[in-house]
């Protein structure tokens, strides 16, 4: 039964990315494109060779760690929306840390403090989100995404000042130098060790929720935070954590994207963090799922820029529509599903737990 | 008046109704009653047009009728009140009575409606603020509205399902005689009950459903309390273990002194003060939404502010710090849905919620997933749960199984303190004596039971000590030395 509920999500999401990117194909094959021509771009864009495979797995990277992000706070009942303010605060740390705020000019040491710099400071940006819950009782939904445009700002400022570039008036950081860039594991590609920790941390986050302690309570708290409550879980104490590991991770992976892609930080920063939601909700909050999912959407990214690339005057944003799509029609897909599991057993369960 | 002819209804594989035939006469009170799963609510959803029967006929004053909706049961004089009122709480009592009578769009239907509710009213003897939202009216009066609302539909059929269910006893007592009156000026009613004692106090005929069949259908006169029950579970009526009289000097376990609660800026609970001992069940009966809830949550959470003080005490020293409030408490709350289990979680996670991360179910922070099946098995056994397997979601059994894994997993370890709220709410006939039994088996072993309690008699059946909730304030009785009645009247806040 497990399994074939499994299997049945799995086959559900599958669909959905299929039945998305060939609607959005459609529409352009009634836009008077090539659809074929299209989708062989786009396929070459993104695992053509080893150089495209390498940027989808590099593009993959903060797409995960921002999606582990969400799915690990939603799995808790931890609505944290705000991965794109924590993601460009570890960003920014990271960067400081890498450039103008530097402990050691020792190489192994700059790269560890500058990584988990930008993950502590992620997590504390998103625990200021929590303390407001939990003290002043601002919800977290609200907090979280009112701090991404703090947190925009703020890096912008001090992009302008403490942390800016010598010879430009732009809010943009001085470039890390060659050395204190993360290790890459093919070389002349962006494919760096970040990547690799980010597949790592998806597998650990799922032993986590499946086989301890931490990882049940977090789920019941998440489903029924009442009854947790009552079986003695603490409640306050766990979502504090997740909010913490969760804004963590998104600050990981602005770390990595600042220390293995970039290698300097404007405030335009890309919106990985709000991308990470859809990527979490693809995957079903599973962390295993989650890593599929943000596969796809990163090598849809990668292949949509071989697309505009080509004469066929297409904007690489095409991979927006098709991510936007594909949650619309999983969305749908998972309605009709619940639908039909709910409806008969409800009514039998109505019929036989009569008077409630 | 009404007679349905051998109406058969499935759900699935599930049957819910097989055959039953039943008449019901204009001018006399009938009951339907059977247990949780028996078909009462899916007999009565058929009669009020909520569900197509698959076989079967219903005759309306000797004709045949089809009754496809609400609409067409109010049409034809059928008004239901339904357990839990099916009120707009921002409305006011005569708006809902008005929604309910569909002619709201033009005011001359409205005038007609209201005049209809005035003269119901009148026969009834009743005074309704019908002006007020409902919102401010009390359960009993809330209970009023929806009968009158039923009987704009004309009074021909009141169909009432559980009508007692959050009534203290003097309101039980004014229900019976607006329904004798309605019986006696030609309305027929219709009352679906599981309480035994309280369908031979008015019905004249009653029929008796047992997982889907009428096991009996006919007058109501010669039968004793002991051969309805016997009918209604098809075997016999489980007994209530027998209670030897409390320890003398037993040590406290709970104390509660001088407690009071706010709740935005109303005060909850005034000046509170209570003890319970080992060895004893002291019964806190009330009306529903007397500060019942707020002395829950202050004894299950001392960080929720309260003013006051709160001692829980233990013969055993070394539960570990951090979790053993909890591990030295047995909580059975009234919500089991919401407070007590996670329904969409399995069987084996919603037993282990209280001890998952004890040894030996968990080591080093890992769970430790063998050893949770055998344990949950071993008191799936012990309390007699039924359900398909392990992994099954807790949402998917039935109330009462779902009632006892919530016994199972607090009464297991032998709690020294229990905490039960409404521990019967929505179970039948044996699942309540199970739990009842189980509450006075623990006291018996020296626990200090703390029974909050909506249902009198249920409550005095097994207390030593029975005090009174009411607006907040506690007030103590001598039970076993006081009568019901006046048990009844501090219930409704009238000092005696």
């Amino acid at each position: 039964m497990k399994i074939r509920q499994s299997l049945l999500s799995v086959g559900a999401t599958v669909m959905a990315c299929a039945a998305a990117f060939g609607a959005v194909l459609l529409v352009l094959w009634a836009c008077g494109y090539p659809p074929l021509g299209i989708l062989h771009r786009w396929l070459i864009g993104a695992v053509g060779n080893s150089y495209y495979i390498s940027n989808s797995l590099a593009e993959t990277c903060p797409l995960l760690l921002t999606g582990l992000a969400a799915g690990i706070a939603f799995r808790s009942g931890v609505l944290n929306i705000g991965a794109q303010g924590q993601f460009l605060i570890g960003a920014m740390v990271s960067v400081g840390l890498a450039t103008r705020w530097q402990v050691t000019p020792a190489v192994m040491p700059t790269i560890v403090i500058a990584v988990v710099g930008g993950a502590v400071g992620g997590g504390l940006w998103a625990v200021l989100a929590g303390a407001l819950e939990r003290w002043r009782g601002v919800p977290v939904v609200l907090s979280t995404i009112l701090l991404n445009f703090v947190a925009f700002y703020l890096v912008e400022i001090i992009l302008s000042g403490p942390l800016q570039a010598h010879g430009t008036s732009a809010p943009q950081s001085a470039e890390i130098q060659g050395r204190y860039w993360l290790p890459v594991l093919i070389k002349f590609s962006s494919l760096h060790i970040g990547v690799l920790l980010a597949f790592c941390l998806a597998a650990l986050l799922y032993v986590v929720n499946r086989q301890t302690v931490f990882g049940f309570q977090t789920l019941v708290t998440g489903l029924n935070p009442r009854a947790a409550q009552l079986a003695g879980i603490p409640v306050a104490r766990q979502q504090m954590t997740v909010i913490f590991v969760s804004g963590g991770l998104a600050g990981l992976g602005g770390a990595f994207q600042v220390l293995g892609v970039t290698h300097f930080l404007i405030a335009n920063f890309g919106s990985y963090g709000y991308a990470g939601i859809a990527v979490a909700l693809l995957g079903r909050l599973n962390p295993l799922g989650i890593a599929f999912s943000a596969l796809f959407f990163g090598m849809l990214d990668t292949g949509a820029l071989r697309v505009e690339e080509s004469s066929l005057g297409l904007p690489h944003n095409i991979a927006d529509v098709v991510k936007g799509t594909v949650l619309l029609v999983m969305l749908l897909l998972l309605a009709f599903i619940n639908r039909r599991r709910i409806s008969p057993t409800a009514k039998v369960d109505a019929a036989a737990t009569e008077g409630r | 008046m009404m007679e349905i002819r051998n109406i058969s209804k499935r759900f699935g594989i599930f049957r819910a109704l097989h055959n039953v035939s039943m008449r019901v006469q204009a001018g006399e009170i009938n009951a339907v009653v059977g247990e949780n799963g028996a078909g009462k609510t899916t007999l009565m959803n058929i009669l009020f047009g909520l569900l197509p029967p698959d076989a079967g006929t219903i005759l309306f004053n000797g004709a045949p009728v089809r009754i496809t909706s609400p609409a067409v049961a109010r049409r034809m004089g059928i008004g239901m009140v339904h357990q839990h009122f099916k009120l707009a709480p921002a409305l006011s009592a005569m708006e809902n009575i008005i929604l309910l009578a569909g002619r709201g769009l033009i005011s001359g239907g409205r005038r007609l409606v209201a005049a209809r509710a005035a003269e119901w009213q009148n026969r009834l003897g009743w005074r309704l603020p019908l002006d007020e939202p409902v919102s401010r009216l009390a359960i009993g009066q809330r209970q009023r509205v929806e009968i009158i609302q039923a009987l704009c539909a004309g009074g021909k059929l009141l169909i009432l399902d559980e009508p007692t269910a959050s009534l203290a006893p003097m309101e039980v007592e004014d229900l019976f005689a607006a329904l004798r009156s309605l019986a006696a000026s030609g309305t027929a009613v219709l009352f679906i009950s599981h309480k035994l004692a309280q369908v031979t106090e008015i019905c004249r005929r009653i029929t008796i459903l047992r997982r889907g069949d009428a096991v009996y259908t006919g007058e109501l006169a010669g039968l004793t309390h002991a051969m309805l029950a016997e009918k209604m579970i098809g075997g016999n009526v489980p007994q209530a273990i027998s209670r030897p009289p409390p320890p003398v000097g037993g040590e406290a376990r709970l104390a509660l002194a001088d407690v009071t609660v706010k709740r935005e800026a109303s005060i909850v609970l005034h000046h509170v003060s209570l003890q319970v001992h080992s060895g004893q069940i002291v019964g806190i009966a009330g009306v529903e939404g007397n500060g019942q809830s707020a002395l829950v949550e202050c004894i299950a959470d001392p960080t929720l502010p309260a003013a006051g003080k709160m001692t829980l005490s233990t013969t055993r020293d070394s539960a570990p710090q951090r979790t053993g409030r909890r591990q030295l408490l047995a909580i059975i709350p009234e919500d089991r849905r919401t407070d007590g289990l996670v329904p969409g979680l399995s069987v084996t996670a919603n037993m282990l919620l209280k001890r998952h991360h004890q040894p030996p179910f968990a080591r080093w922070g890992f769970l430790r997933f063998s050893t949770w099946r055998s344990f949950t098995l071993r008191r799936m056994q012990e309390f007699d749960i039924r359900c398909p397997d392990l992994d099954t979601p807790v949402g998917a059994l039935s109330g009462g199984n779902q009632q006892k894994l919530v016994l199972a997993r607090e009464l297991s370890d032998s709690p020294e303190f229990i905490l039960a709220v409404n521990p019967t709410r929505g179970l039948d006939i044996t699942a309540t004596a199970f739990v009842m039994n189980q509450l006075v088996r623990a006291r018996n072993a020296g626990a200090a039971v703390l029974l909050i309690h909506a249902d009198l008699d249920e409550l005095l059946a097994v207390s030593d000590r029975v005090a009174v909730m009411y607006e907040g304030q506690l007030s103590d009785t001598d039970w076993p030395h006081t009568s019901r009645e006046s048990i009844g009247r501090l219930m409704l806040g009238v000092r005696a």
